[in-house]
């Protein structure tokens, strides 16, 4: 239990890291902003209180918050598909998947089922944050466009980071 | 009451998901973009830390181009300073101020965080109320506005980014004369609105857009950008998109300006809107 800890608690404090130093400062032409953060979310473990997840979602967006001052904003959309995540979970759930206990990484399930998690959670969360950040619908389509580049960026960054560091 | 706890086991993850969002919806909508600045305060220093290390490493880069850049503005700076004691002496030669009359000064800082592609960008510098910064001071570089500062630190100090879609300067058409206001529309970090320009203006692609002097922050004249495209909106009034002269990709050393009459002249302007 007290390992499990240890291990989210290194998680939660590397993918900030990241985000916060290297993710955040990159810039690709005013389009692009790769939120790997919520990773977090999508590798807490299957079994979690439904409580508990809520929990975690809107204290993960509240740090990243506290850190960019955006307050209320990355809280919306992390706490958003945390809430989404069980119904994500039970949708694209396949007969490898229904039964698992253990975390959602790409080692134990197969490539498919984790990429089309990611994509759902990805493009939820962008969506959200994304719109909560142009606090209207003036520019519905440029809003949108940024969604759909920085959720292609950050699924990018998300499947790589797991074939590159979280091994099982 | 027994009811009332089976309903609230029942739909607790939708009751506590609804509870937890409209929490944060309302510090969204609550908050101006001062507050929030200032929430950010406290984590930011920590972060201002890391980020003016990671900054002085990457400085060393950009060292041989800063340099030219440098001279060439200590140059054109110390022919004014000529020009305008010449001046100076000749019109008011008893006139004793230690800051020579200045209406305003500059002082510099260097940017060690910035972000450009957000909607609401903040730009981060290396310092605080211990050099004399203070909120609602203008930024701006060689080349233009970059924006206004918001929270401050002993050390260190936040700016409300000209790419900020809740910043709103005051700015002119500087062959007319007349003035509108500029903000930022959140699509092209290379490119402003010029709004609430009358039609009778002729303007012409290339025309120079400059602050207008009428807030505390600015001094007048201080260029911003040139006409990119304009168009008449709702009838009388032209939307003027402004190309802007600073490249806000490549922001590095910034002057902050210091307006002595600030505090004399809003005092002033909120008591006429008051009575």
């Amino acid at each position: 239990m007290s390992k499990q800890l240890t291990r989210y608690a290194l998680i939660f404090i590397s993918l900030l890291a990241i985000q916060l130093l290297v993710l955040n400062n990159i810039r690709l032409g005013g389009y692009i902003n790769p939120y790997i953060y919520i990773l977090f979310i999508m590798l807490l473990p299957f079994e979690i209180k439904g409580w508990l997840l809520l929990v975690f979602g809107f204290v993960t967006g509240l740090t990243m918050d506290a850190f960019s001052g955006t307050l209320g904003m990355h809280s919306s959309a992390t706490l958003f598909i945390a809430f989404l995540r069980p119904y994500i979970l039970s949708y694209i759930s396949t007969h490898a998947t229904t039964d698992k206990k253990g975390r959602p990484t790409m080692s134990m399930t197969d490539l498919a089922w984790f990429i089309r998690y990611t994509v759902f959670i990805v493009l939820a969360h962008h969506f959200i944050l994304f719109y909560l950040e142009a606090f209207s619908f003036s520019h519905f389509f440029h809003t949108l466009l940024r969604v759909i580049l920085s959720s292609i960026v950050t699924t990018f960054f998300i499947l790589l980071g797991q074939l590159l560091f979280i091994r099982d | 009451m027994n009811s009332l706890l089976k309903f609230l086991e029942k739909y607790h993850f939708l009751l506590l998901f609804l509870l937890l969002e409209g929490f944060s919806i309302w510090l969204l909508a609550n908050n101006n973009y001062y507050q929030k600045a200032s929430f950010g305060k406290i984590s930011r220093g920590l972060i201002s830390v890391i980020d003016n290390q990671l900054s002085n490493m990457s400085q060393y880069l950009r060292f041989k181009q800063a340099n030219i850049e440098l001279v060439v503005e200590n140059i054109a700076l110390r022919n004014e300073i000529a020009q305008l004691k010449n001046k100076l002496e000749r019109n008011q030669p008893n006139r004793v101020d230690s800051i020579g009359g200045a209406k305003y000064t500059y002082s510099t800082a260097r940017i060690i965080n910035n972000s450009i592609n957000r909607q609401n960008n903040y730009i981060t510098l290396n310092t605080g109320s211990a050099e004399g910064v203070s909120r609602e001071m203008g930024v701006i570089t060689k080349n233009g506005v970059v924006g206004v500062t918001a929270a401050v630190t002993r050390n260190f100090s936040t700016v409300i980014s000209l790419l900020n879609i809740n910043l709103k300067i005051s700015a002119k058409h500087r062959r007319s004369g007349t003035f509108g206001s500029l903000y930022w529309d959140g699509i092209d970090y290379r490119r402003v609105i010029l709004s609430e320009i009358p039609q009778h203006v002729s303007l012409t692609q290339g025309d120079t857009i400059v602050t207008s002097g009428y807030s505390s922050m600015f001094p007048p004249d201080i260029p911003i950008g040139i006409v990119d495209e304009f168009e008449l909106k709702g009838g009388s009034f032209y939307e003027i998109k402004v190309k802007l002269l600073a490249d806000f990709k490549q922001l590095d050393n910034v002057y902050i300006v210091k307006y002595y009459q600030a505090w004399e002249r809003n005092q002033l302007e909120n008591q006429k809107q008051n009575e």
